[in-house]
């Protein structure tokens, strides 16, 4: 479904980025994509979702292709419209607009009332919780509501691609599986594609099939998540299964910005 | 009592114009975080706009209707000739490019409709007075409120439940995230500008009927800044408040202060409240902040 082949991606023409990065997402399937902080992560998924230039950034070598055509260079706007959608890092919820309206905006390009009213029915059957939140105005629901509202708001653009950025950022354990449940539950029942970000290896091994591990702008090592399970470095850096303490280390750089909250 | 009652009255429908321009340089902020310091040249052109449509003969509503379609019109027009290649620019670039489209539109406007005074004849509102108790307004003011209100109205009602009143919305909550869903910003930008145009072109032409209608009209377009300011510059229904808030504090000021002095209060009393309002609350009174990422 999606091919990435040997992309290399700049920032103001002069921050190298990714550094030559091939991936395969098929059809049906999650793939992870795992790393240590500024790996190139969010960088690839942006690059696929074509936000990448509005932040100054720009794939200057290989090609990314969807359902066989070449994408790099078109806008986010036609890439929405293809069927991609970017659930950005940092359950960045429209902080004024109410949960049903910030569910209505990722009906952006879909218009009609009846999509509409589907959409959401569905996305409330997949986050009840949001069905009793719809009226609160985003910016004081919680970070795990506002992550649940991101994820429904990609969901009402009908994606077939997802492309999740870091859904387990700063949330409670118990919350973390209640949304990776539901993730699993979107490609098996809805047949989304995903491609999934995460730092929380263990978690992302367990739902995707294969994955794929950054690092500084490379892939180093990729295959069927039941292998890398049990590749002694992945055990070591990012499962934390010895004492080496990296996963700690990792966890304490990760920026996790605590949002002000405060409205009107 | 009764004169400061009136006072307070006819504030707040003279106030109900401001608050027409003041939500057109509100959601040019909001949305692009521009200042557009044309505002006052784009009420100019759309009540010389509608007064053209009056002398050609059309009746009043349907050449206020047909100033909306202009303004919506040029405000797309302005946004893709003048501004869209200033999209990613500094910001203060593409206010000093609204500061020369001021000139600009101004100059245009002084091109083709001169600068004597112009009135609406025949003219449009009854010139009888309406009397409440001891009271008397001019209708023309009674019906400047209505027709503000009723487009404040239709713009809240387009922001809070349409399709693109919801994604501009969330383009000045959160930009890109806005663009992950496919909301296009060239598209929110351009018709903030479009909407701009229209409440500030009508705003002008209700003002237009009130005291006559020349270069003059444009001042409205600083005089409200005080009144978005105060509103919080990004916060529509503190545009609106504010709009109605400088409406009564110049009534008042005129009524009150104005035999007291060699005049001009009138103008200067809403600067010399916005001051002080912006010593106590930088962001207005409705305002927010953007949430900083680092
Ligand atoms: N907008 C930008 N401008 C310049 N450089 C950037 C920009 N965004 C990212 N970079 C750089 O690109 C590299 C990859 O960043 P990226 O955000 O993709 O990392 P990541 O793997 O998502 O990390 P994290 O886990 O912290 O989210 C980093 O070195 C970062 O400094
Ligand atoms: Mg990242």
């Amino acid at each position: 479904m999606l091919k990435i082949n040997n992309i290399e991606v700049f920032y103001h023409e002069v921050i190298l980025a990714l550094k030559g990065i091939s991936l395969e997402v098929p059809t049906g399937g999650v793939v992870a994509l795992l790393g240590a902080n500024g790996a190139g992560k969010s960088t690839t998924l942006k690059a696929i979702s074509g936000l990448l230039r509005h932040e100054n950034g720009k794939v200057a070598q290989g090609s990314i292709e969807f359902l066989g055509e070449r994408i790099d260079h078109r806008s986010a706007e036609e890439i929405a419209r293809m069927g991609i959608v970017q659930v950005i890092e940092g359950r960045r919820v429209f902080e004024h607009l109410t949960v049903e309206q910030n569910l209505k905006v990722g009906a952006h390009l879909r218009g009609n009332g009846a999509t509409i009213r589907n959409g959401l029915e569905a996305v409330y059957r997949y986050f009840p919780r949001l069905r009793e939140r719809r009226n609160v105005v985003a910016g004081f629901i919680s970070g795990g509501e506002q992550q649940m509202t991101v994820i429904g708001r990609a969901l009402m653009t009908g994606p077939k691609l997802l492309l999740l950025d870091e859904p387990s950022m700063g949330l409670a354990p118990l919350l973390i599986k209640e949304i990776f449940e539901i993730i699993t539950r979107l490609y098996q029942e809805e047949k989304i594609s995903i491609l999934l970000v995460e730092q929380n290896a263990k978690l992302a091994l367990a739902v995707a099939q294969h994955a794929y591990v950054l690092e500084s702008g490379r892939v180093v090592m990729d295959g069927p998540s039941e292998q890398l399970r049990e590749n002694p470095d992945i055990r070591d850096f990012y499962l934390g299964l010895t004492d080496l303490g990296a996963r700690k280390s990792f966890r304490a750089v990760k920026h996790y910005k605590r949002r002000k909250r405060w409205i009107t | 009592m009764e004169t400061f009652l009136q006072l307070i009255i006819t504030g707040i429908l003279v106030g109900s114009i401001y608050a027409l321009v003041a939500l057109g340089w509100t959601i040019i902020y909001k949305c692009s975080g521009v200042l557009n310091l044309a505002m006052g040249e784009l009420t100019l052109l759309g009540a010389y706009v509608c007064l053209a449509f009056y002398t050609w003969g059309f009746p009043f509503p349907v050449a206020l209707l047909a100033t909306l379609v202009v303004g919506f019109v040029l405000g797309l027009l302005t946004e893709r000739l003048f501004l869209r290649r200033m999209i990613g620019q500094p910001v203060l670039a593409v206010i000093m490019i609204t500061a020369g489209l001021s000139f600009f539109f101004r100059a245009v406007v002084g091109f083709i409709w001169g600068t004597d005074t112009r009135v609406f004849t025949p003219q449009v509102f009854p010139t009888e007075p309406v009397r409440f108790g001891k009271m008397v307004l001019g209708q023309v003011y009674i019906w400047s409120f209505l027709a503000a209100l009723v487009l404040l109205v239709i713009f809240v009602a387009f922001f809070q439940y349409s399709r693109w009143g919801l994604s501009m919305q969330a383009t000045a909550d959160d930009e890109m995230a806005a663009l992950s869903l496919g909301v296009s910003a060239k598209r929110v930008y351009a018709l903030a500008w479009a909407i701009a145009f229209m409440a500030a072109g009508v705003g002008g032409t209700l003002l237009g009927n009130i005291n006559g209608l020349n270069i003059s009209v444009g001042h409205l377009g600083i005089l409200v800044l005080p009144a978005v300011v105060l509103g919080g510059l990004n916060s529509v229904p503190g545009a609106i408040v504010g709009g109605i808030v400088i409406g009564i504090l110049q009534n008042l000021s005129g009524g009150y202060l104005e035999q007291l002095t060699p005049g001009g209060v009138k103008e200067i009393a809403p600067f010399v409240f916005m001051v002080i309002i912006m010593l106590f609350r930088p962001y207005g009174l409705w305002g927010w902040e953007k949430i900083e990422r680092v």
